[in-house]
Formats: C-alpha cells, sequence, structure tokens
C-alpha cells in the first residue's frame, strides 16, 4: 500500500491554540484528549495527522491485533485469533517492535460492529470456531482515536466511544462473542458547532478543547496558500525542508515528557485551580484533575520545574470551556479569566445587595 | 482451554491497577450505600445518580478490589459457592473439582450487549463437533457472586435492562431459548450510574435498586485540593500509591466481613419495623419493597456499625438511601433526596400544642432510647396520613403550574406563565409509529435499514439482515446429519436463517417553533400558547420523544433548545422564554428547516415534526418582499421537503376579527391545523391527575 504523505506538523501556519493542545496530549496522554471546534478547512485534520508523525516510537507486541504493550493485560490474549504470541506470553515475553503510534480514523458512518470488534464470521462458516474479529477500538489503542465530525456520530456509537474512554476497556459482549481488551487512547475529535452541539457527557471526556477559526491575517494566509502548493507539487521536498524544524518538535516533546514527572506544584496552585472551578461552577471534580495535569504540562513544555500561575491560566483556557455549566445555546467560552473575573464580580454585587 | 484461568485472572486484575477505595476523598454516601450492598447483596444493588466526574465509576472498581476473596471451584463457569448450590457440572465433577480462592469479578455491562450473551445460548462449536446441545454460560453467570456493573444504565436497551433486573430480583437465571433449557444461580450486586442530564429511568426500573444515592461534586476546597493530589499521585505511581492504602484497604474489607459475620445476630425492635412502615406511608411509596430494603439496610449499617441492635438513626439514615428513588410525586420530575430529621419535625410540629411538653419528653426519651415510644405512634400516624393527603396536592400544583414570576431574569421582556396543562389530542405523527414496542421508548427501525443497535435475533425470513451468530447456532447441532457443504463446514438450510431484530433510539423529534413576538402577549395568548407547548412536551416526554424548540421575535429567531431528550430543560427554557417585539416568521421558519435539516443528516431515516406556534401576523421579513408573502413562500419551499411533517397551531384568538394567517400558513407547509382549543383529548383530564 503506498504511503500517503503527510504534511509536516511544523508548517503549519498560525492554529498556535489547537498546535499547542496536541503536544499536550502527545506529552501527557493522562489529558485524555481533546476537541478541537471549528470551522471548515482550519488544518484540524491536517494537524491530527500530522502530530502523529513526529510522535517518539513505542514499544508494541510485534502484530498484535490489540496493539498490546508486551507486559499488559493479557486477557485478551486468551481469545485472540492469533496464537502463537499466547504461548509466547505464557513462557515469557512476547516479540516485540518499535514503532511510531497510529491515528485511527472513526468514521461518522461507523458501525457498532466494526468500533467494538465482532465474531469473524468467515472463520465461524469455514472452520465452525470462534474467533474474535477486533474493531476500530483495538486498532486505537495506545495511539489516537481520530473522530472527525463527533457530533454527527450515531448516539450508539457515541455510547461505546464513551464508555471505552472512561474505562479504558472496550467490552463487547455481543453477535455470539464475548471479550474485553484494553482501549485507552487520546480521542482527538474536531467538530463544526454549527451543526448542533455534543451531549455533555462526551464533551467531559475530552480532556482539553480549543476553539478555532480561519485566520484573517492576510500575509499568514498567502503564506498557507505557498506552502500547500509546495507540498503538493513536491510533498518529499517539502517534508526535506521542514525535516529539522519537525525533528526539534518531536525533541522538544520528549524533553518535556521527561520532565513531566519532575514538575511539582503547592497547595496554593492547588487551591488555586479549585477555585477557578468553583468559581465558575464546573460540574464534578474531572476539571479540577485535567487542569492541574494541563498545567504541569504546560510546565513541562516550557522547561519549568515547578507551575505558576500563567501556567493556570493558560491551563483553564484549555481545559474548562467546554465544562462550564451553560444554557443549550449558550456558546463556548474560551475566555475563561475574563468570564472568572465577571462571575466573581456578580457574585460580589449580589453580596453587596 | 488448557490453562489455568485463575492465574489469568489473578494476572490481569494486577495489571490494571485500580484506585484505591479508602483513597477517594467525600461522597460518603456513595461509599456507605456500596459497603452495605457488600455486606448484605439482598438489598437489591445501588443506583448512582449523579453529575459526570463525581468519581462514580472509580468507587465501583474500586469496591470490587476491597472485597474479601471467595472460594470457588476452579474453572466452573458459573462461580458456584462449594458450600451452598452447586451447579450441575460441579455436581457432576464428584468433588473432584479444585477449590481456590480468588478476588470477587467486576463484570461490567457494556451498552451495547446482545441478548444471547446476558443470557447465554447454545455452544454452536460443541454443538457442530458433537451435535449436541450444549449451554455457553453468559455475562449472567460470570457475575454470579460479583458485582455487575452499568455505566449509564438510562441509556441501556429497557428490554436488556428488564433481564438483568429479573435475574437479580430473584437470583437465577432461567434460560429458555434456542432448544436450550437451563436455569443457573446468578447472585449479583447490580450497581448502576447514570446522568440525570440523559433522561431518567423509567420508574419500574428505579423502583428495583435497592438504594439510590445522589452525587456532587465537593465543593470543599480542602477535599479538592486533597483529591486532585491523589489522582496526580495516583497516575504518576499507581502501585505505590495503592500500596499507601493497602492497610486502610484492609479496614474497609474487614470491616465488611466482621459485619457479615454478625449480620443474622442484629435484633431489630419491633416498634422500629413498624416506624418504618409509617415512614414509608409518609413518603407515599407505592409497594412493599421499600419497607424491606429499609430493613435490611438498616441491618447491615447496624452490622458495620458492630452494634447489636437497631437504633432509629440506622433506619433513618438507610430510610434516606432506599426512599431517595422512590418518593415519586405525581409529576414525573426527579425525586427528591428527603430529609429524614425534617420528616420527624414535621411530625412534631404538626401535632396540638397541648401535646407539646409530653412531645419534649418523648423526644429526649427517643435521644436515650431510640425507639419511638408507641404512644407516640399513632400520632404520628395521624399526622402522616394527613401529610399523605397534603403532599400530592401541592407537588402536583408545582408540577403543573410552577411559580417563575420570582424567577429573577434579568430580561425586560414579559415572561408569561405557562396555561393550563391538558391531555393532548393524539396527534397521528406518522404510520410507523404503531411499530413501537409495548416499551415505547424506542422505536424499530425500518427493514429496509441495517441501522440501530442489534438487540436480538428473531425467526423472521423477510429480512436480508442476517444475524449470522443466532444463524449458525441454530444450524449447529444439525451438521453431523446434513454432512458437509462444499466451501465450508458449516451447512446451513434455509430454516436456520435468524435476522436481526434492532432497535434504535426513538426517531421522532418534536421541534417546536414559538412565535415569542409582542403579539402573543396580549389577551393571555402566550399563557394558552407556552400550556399547549407543555402539553405536547408532556406527551413528548411519555413517548419519549427528542425534542427542540426555536423562538422568534424581535428580528431574529434563536434555537433555544437544541435537539435533546430531556423534556425537562425543554420544560424550564420554555418557562424563561421571553416575548415581547416584532414578528419575523418567515425566519423562524427558516431557522426551523436549517434545525430539522440538521437532525435529517445525523438520522436520515427520522421521521421529524415541526409543531409551530404562531398568529401568523409576521411584520418583519428576511428580504425585500412583504413578511407575510415571505413566510409563506418560505413555507412552500419547506413543504417540499416530505420527511418532515409540520403541525401548525393558530394561537390567534376567536372571536375577534381573525386574519385566518396561521391557517394559510398551514396550507402552504401542508400541514395539520388546529386552533389551541382544538387540541385538548376529548375527554379532558388533566395530564398531571391521570398519572396518579
Amino acid at each position: 500500500m503506498a504511503q500517503k504523505k503527510i504534511y509536516p506538523f511544523a508548517a503549519i501556519v498560525g492554529q498556535e491554540k489547537l498546535k499547542e493542545g496536541l503536544i499536550l496530549n502527545v506529552i501527557n496522554p493522562g489529558l485524555s484528549g481533546i476537541l478541537i471546534r471549528g470551522e471548515k478547512g482550519t488544518a484540524k485534520s491536517t494537524a491530527v495527522r500530522a502530530i502523529a508523525n513526529i510522535l517518539p516510537e513505542t514499544e508494541f507486541v510485534k502484530d498484535c491485533p490489540f496493539h498490546l504493550f508486551p507486559e499488559e493485560d493479557i486477557k485478551v490474549c486468551e481469545s485472540c485469533p492469533k496464537r502463537e504470541c499466547f504461548e509466547a506470553i505464557k513462557s515469557g515475553r512476547p516479540e516485540s517492535i518499535m514503532r511510531k503510534v497510529r491515528v485511527v480514523e472513526l468514521p461518522v458512518g461507523a458501525t457498532e460492529d466494526r468500533v467494538v470488534g465482532t465474531m469473524d464470521m468467515e472463520h465461524a462458516l469455514q472452520k465452525g470456531e470462534k474467533r474474535i474479529e477486533p474493531g476500530i477500538l483495538a486498532e486505537a489503542h495506545r495511539g489516537i482515536l481520530y473522530v472527525d465530525e463527533v457530533n454527527l456520530l450515531d448516539d450508539h456509537v457515541v455510547d461505546v466511544l464513551l464508555d471505552s474512554a472512561a474505562m479504558g476497556v472496550n467490552t463487547v459482549e455481543r453477535e455470539g462473542v464475548s471479550f474485553s481488551h484494553p482501549a485507552r487512547f487520546t480521542l482527538v475529535g474536531t467538530m463544526n458547532p454549527e451543526e448542533g452541539e455534543l451531549r455533555p457527557q462526551l464533551l467531559d471526556r475530552f480532556g482539553l478543547c480549543v476553539n478555532i477559526s480561519g485566520i484573517s491575517n492576510v500575509a499568514q494566509r498567502v503564506e498557507i496558500m505557498k506552502r500547500r502548493i509546495d507540498f503538493d507539487k513536491d510533498p518529499d521536498g517539502f517534508i526535506n525542508k521542514w525535516s529539522d524544524e519537525s525533528e526539534n518538535i518531536a525533541k522538544e516533546i520528549l524533553t518535556a515528557k521527561e520532565l513531566l514527572e519532575k514538575v511539582t506544584y503547592t497547595d496554593r496552585e492547588l487551591e488555586e485551580i479549585a477555585k477557578y472551578c468553583v468559581d465558575l461552577e464546573v460540574d464534578g471534580h474531572r476539571g479540577d484533575i485535567i487542569m492541574l495535569k494541563a498545567a504541569r504540562t504546560i510546565a513541562a513544555m516550557r522547561g519549568k520545574s515547578a507551575i505558576d500561575t500563567t501556567d493556570i491560566e493558560e491551563a483553564s483556557m484549555l481545559a474548562l470551556p467546554h465544562r462550564m455549566r451553560k444554557l443549550p445555546l449558550q456558546e463556548i467560552r474560551s475566555d475563561i479569566t475574563e468570564l472568572r473575573k465577571k462571575v466573581k464580580s456578580q457574585k460580589q454585587d449580589m453580596v453587596n445587595a | 482451554m488448557n490453562f489455568n484461568a485463575s492465574v489469568i485472572e489473578k494476572k490481569a486484575a494486577s495489571g490494571r491497577p485500580v484506585f484505591p477505595f479508602a483513597a477517594i476523598e467525600g461522597q460518603d454516601m456513595m461509599k456507605l450505600s456500596l459497603i452495605l450492598n457488600a455486606i448484605d447483596p439482598l438489598i437489591g444493588g445501588v443506583l448512582i445518580r449523579g453529575e459526570k466526574g463525581t468519581a462514580k465509576s472509580t468507587a465501583v472498581r474500586a469496591l470490587a478490589a476491597v472485597l474479601p476473596e471467595i472460594e470457588v471451584f476452579e474453572g466452573c463457569a458459573y462461580s458456584c459457592d462449594p458450600c451452598g448450590e452447586l451447579c450441575d457440572n460441579c455436581i457432576n465433577s464428584n468433588g473432584s473439582a479444585v477449590r481456590g480462592m480468588r478476588p470477587v469479578r467486576m463484570t461490567t455491562l457494556p451498552l451495547n450487549s446482545t441478548e444471547d450473551m446476558i443470557v447465554g445460548s447454545l455452544d454452536f462449536e460443541s454443538a457442530i463437533k458433537s451435535g449436541k446441545r450444549v449451554f455457553q454460560p453468559g455475562l449472567l453467570a460470570r457475575v454470579n457472586r460479583g458485582i455487575l456493573y452499568i455505566d449509564e444504565v438510562n441509556l441501556l436497551d429497557d428490554h436488556i435492562v428488564d433481564i438483568i433486573l429479573d435475574s437479580s430480583s430473584s437470583g437465577y437465571n432461567v434460560v429458555e431459548r434456542e432448544g436450550i433449557s437451563y436455569c443457573h444461580q446468578s447472585e449479583f450486586i447490580l450497581v448502576g450510574t447514570m446522568n440525570p442530564e440523559e433522561g431518567d429511568l423509567r420508574p419500574q426500573f428505579i423502583d428495583r435498586f435497592g438504594l439510590c444515592v445522589e452525587v456532587k461534586g465537593c465543593t470543599d476546597m480542602a477535599t479538592r485540593i486533597r483529591l486532585m493530589k491523589h489522582r496526580e499521585e495516583f497516575d504518576f505511581n499507581p502501585h505505590g500509591f495503592i500500596e499507601k492504602y493497602t492497610e486502610e484497604n484492609q479496614q474497609v474489607r474487614e470491616s465488611i466481613i466482621n459485619a457479615r459475620e454478625i449480620l443474622d445476630t442484629i435484633i431489630m425492635p419491633k416498634n422500629l419495623k413498624k416506624y418504618i412502615s409509617e415512614l414509608c406511608l409518609s413518603k407515599n411509596v407505592a409497594g412493599h419493597r421499600a419497607d424491606i430494603i429499609i430493613q435490611r439496610a438498616a441491618i447491615a449499617l447496624t452490622a458495620l456499625r458492630k452494634k447489636r441492635e437497631v437504633t432509629l438513626d440506622e433506619i433513618l439514615l438507610a430510610a434516606e438511601l432506599a426512599l431517595v428513588h422512590r418518593t415519586r410525586e405525581a409529576s414525573n420530575s426527579a425525586p427528591l433526596p428527603p430529609e429524614p430529621d425534617d420528616d420527624n419535625d414535621e411530625q412534631e410540629n404538626e401535632e396540638s400544642p397541648e401535646n407539646e411538653d409530653q412531645n419534649d419528653d418523648q423526644d429526649n426519651e427517643k435521644e436515650e432510647t431510640p425507639p419511638p415510644p408507641p404512644p407516640q405512634n399513632s400520632e404520628e400516624e395521624n399526622s402522616e396520613h394527613e401529610n399523605d393527603e397534603n403532599q400530592p396536592d401541592q407537588n402536583m400544583e408545582n408540577a403543573s403550574v410552577p411559580d417563575f414570576n420570582n424567577m429573577d431574569m434579568e430580561v425586560k421582556d414579559e415572561m408569561f406563565d405557562i396555561g393550563e396543562v391538558f391531555k393532548v389530542k393524539t396527534i397521528r405523527i406518522d404510520k410507523d409509529r404503531k411499530k413501537r414496542r409495548g416499551s415505547g421508548k424506542r422505536m424499530r427501525t425500518k427493514t429496509s435499514q441495517k441501522q440501530g443497535r442489534y438487540v436480538k435475533s428473531v425467526f423472521n425470513r423477510n429480512d436480508n439482515d442476517i444475524a449470522f451468530d443466532a444463524t449458525i447456532r441454530a444450524a449447529a447441532p444439525f451438521q453431523k446429519i446434513r454432512g458437509k457443504n462444499a466451501n465450508t463446514l458449516i451447512n446451513i438450510k434455509n430454516e436456520d436463517i435468524r435476522t436481526k431484530e434492532r432497535e434504535k433510539k426513538i426517531s421522532n423529534f418534536l421541534l417546536f417553533t414559538v412565535d415569542a413576538s409582542g403579539s402573543m402577549g396580549a389577551r393571555g395568548r402566550m399563557i394558552a400558547s407556552k400550556g399547549a407547548v407543555m402539553s405536547l412536551l408532556l406527551d413528548a416526554y411519555q413517548k419519549r420523544d427528542k425534542v427542540g424548540m426555536v423562538a422568534f421575535r424581535k428580528k431574529d429567531a434563536e434555537l433555544v433548545l437544541p435537539p435533546t431528550s430531556s423534556v425537562d430543560l425543554a420544560a424550564s427554557r420554555l418557562k424563561e422564554m421571553p416575548v415581547g417585539g416584532r414578528t419575523p416568521l418567515s425566519i423562524g421558519l427558516s431557522k426551523t428547516f436549517e434545525v430539522l435539516n440538521v437532525q435529517l443528516i445525523k438520522e436520515p431515516s427520522s421521521k421529524p415534526v415541526a409543531v409551530i406556534i404562531t398568529d401568523g401576523k409576521s411584520n418583519v421579513a428576511a428580504g425585500n418582499d412583504k413578511p407575510v408573502d415571505e413566510a409563506l413562500q418560505y413555507a412552500e419551499k419547506m413543504s417540499r421537503e416530505e420527511r418532515i411533517k409540520f403541525i401548525v397551531i393558530d394561537s390567534e384568538e376567536k372571536g375577534m376579527v381573525t386574519f385566518g394567517l396561521a391557517r394559510k400558513l398551514a396550507s402552504a407547509l401542508h400541514a395539520e391545523y388546529f386552533k389551541i382549543e382544538d387540541l385538548k383529548a376529548s375527554d379532558i383530564v388533566n395530564v398531571i391527575n391521570r398519572s396518579k
């Protein structure tokens, strides 16, 4: 199969928020994904595909249909169609390879059995044996699950997606097969808010959220056109030209990853985070948790070893817009800091009155 | 399989670290209810209702890890208790099976489960090879003596919920299908979580859960901070974190074991039993399940507290957990958490003043010796009966005509009450509505479409949507006789073919387009209109339709409520809808069309219904035409989309000089036309009364 050429991440003009959100998720997969809200043609898909290309390589069991790490949950291997590596597991460590993480796309029209996996009918008919056929969720394990137009997804597929995203496990009890396999993925969704909003449950599953719009700066628009034409004309040359920059980003990601664990915080910062969420009436505690993670990751990305208020502020912009309780039609706001000031002063007014 | 299943299980269990139960901050009621169920599974499970991100799932998973290990025969598919009732396999093994200990299993029920996998079905592998019908245990077998966890239980298919609840209450799974007749034990702790924002469970289902807790995020700063720290620590070093809490987890485990041991010895004073029934009566609880569950929960709680005798305190706490979801008002509103203390206060307050002195004494007594003395009981009874009569009425009033005048809105426009709510005449939305199943919550898709969730297989050849798994199972037992086919191992005959029965969320979508212009404000037309919409909303709720709302006034139309299944939300939007300004009917129509089109993209098979409530007196245009003409033009265009059904409700008042513009609009849209007054069903029964 011919490899499709991927536009280099570094060559994307503008859309800093989007790029930052994606990089943060790569540095810390614990951020559980990003929702990109914006109009068509704003490099959403390009950025998602490009980010995978500069990701560091990780270890996988060779040819594993579930993309497992060699020492991972082996319950699923019992029913895995690949018997050889199951034998290997029982006696030790299976053969593994290093490769890049995959971006798996979930098409809007995907049927449920393709998403969660089902029984291999061909095998059943020919051999009279039960064998499972893993679905998209298995493919996405430890990778990026990319859902374009996530707001147009069928309700029952969304439910399944929610389930897996929440538990990190996909459990199948249907069509004659019963198995469960780990499915921890970075959920990247894009949507055009004009076509309807997401259910709050699903919104909450995305760690971060960015609103993006087309660039109105003329010089930048010209640059976008130029680069795109260059890329289409000679993809290899273009990729080469940007390879240094791409490598730089990859290196930055690696350094940040290492630093992440060492980033410290004090109770004062935690209190600040909690106050943010209380002030803005964020449901539940996922907001707090994600904000802390985001703040730490941002600090790591900037090479700092402790989080400070600017990190928290920036984290709030990414982690809270979609978590605030809002009226159904109310816009998702991104100017969190402003909003918080407003809410605070309103509350003050109420107290005064 | 020729390997040791329990080794794999242990390895798998240790593979994925579980957040320790003891480290969960706050949410005491939720933790308590889970522990009570662990002590006495007959309590009947917990339903956890609450907003997202409140450690619901985390707590359930953590519970499985703190539960004491259970003794089983190795390899037994039904997890039989070696000291209890045995399954056929274990009986046949004649004690040759090896006993072993293993942790309690937590089984998750995925939302998309099919019936055969839950109850179990024919094992086609062995059927093909040996020609024998062998039962292959399903999820209900695996979950025996474990925890069954259903996330988002309100999204689960009704049919599946029925099966689960059936086993959960009887403790057995009875299988009669595909030529198999089998019955096995299936006792489990049922834990369901749901987010009420996503629509509620049917009351019958709610009642089957023993306890119910409402969870909310903590607002306490210190707790929130600890919570973040714990989580972050756990994510970075799960095993270290778990180690830190081993001892505390062990304490929880031991308290459960100890409580189980003394459970049978707990004394339940007689007068308290009576008190429980009275409590249930005062809360207007239907049926007797609540009484039994309160008693069980109170006993379990007493055991947990290492006491020997149940006191009022335990009963009140147990009642709090058991009555949340059973205290039903006449309306369908979310259950309110009762406050047991208030209850007492109420009773005391309502007592006649001359009893006051006596009452005080009793109060003191109550604190010292918890059981309420018998003399008080009769009085309580009286006052409670009073409550009985008063409460529902009040509730009904609240439900039918919510008082939102005092709602503080910063809109200068007027807001009107919702007018009389009535039972709506059945509006025949579409012919295929009759295809609905009895449960009414969902609708089967048309046969030509292979969309929706595959729930079970049926014997029905009119359809190309073949359920391969069921077909193979049907053919399997005959393979020995039929002999081999050329290409495939399995020889499938016509009579084996099974097709899928799919269910899809109801695709009926009602979009209300409400004229909120100034002209509607006059002479209470808005009140009546709101009443009409409210009536239709209640109807929609009962039929589990999706609803949306567009309001137009001044120069603009706005989608006040995007498509949702939460009728509650629709009702509150309706209440808050301001009125005033001019009438941009055509803009309202185009917005309606836009919303409906999005809906049609999402669900091409759906047949949305647009209910347009207006007097038709358009006076703002989007373009340069006359407003009224433009609206009619738009209407003409919209009528060409055949999948949308339009209903026009004319809000113009009778008797005055009528313009009949709404009727014109209706004919342009090819819509059904009603006057508000015509909407009422001939037997005018108050909706609220009906549901009593």
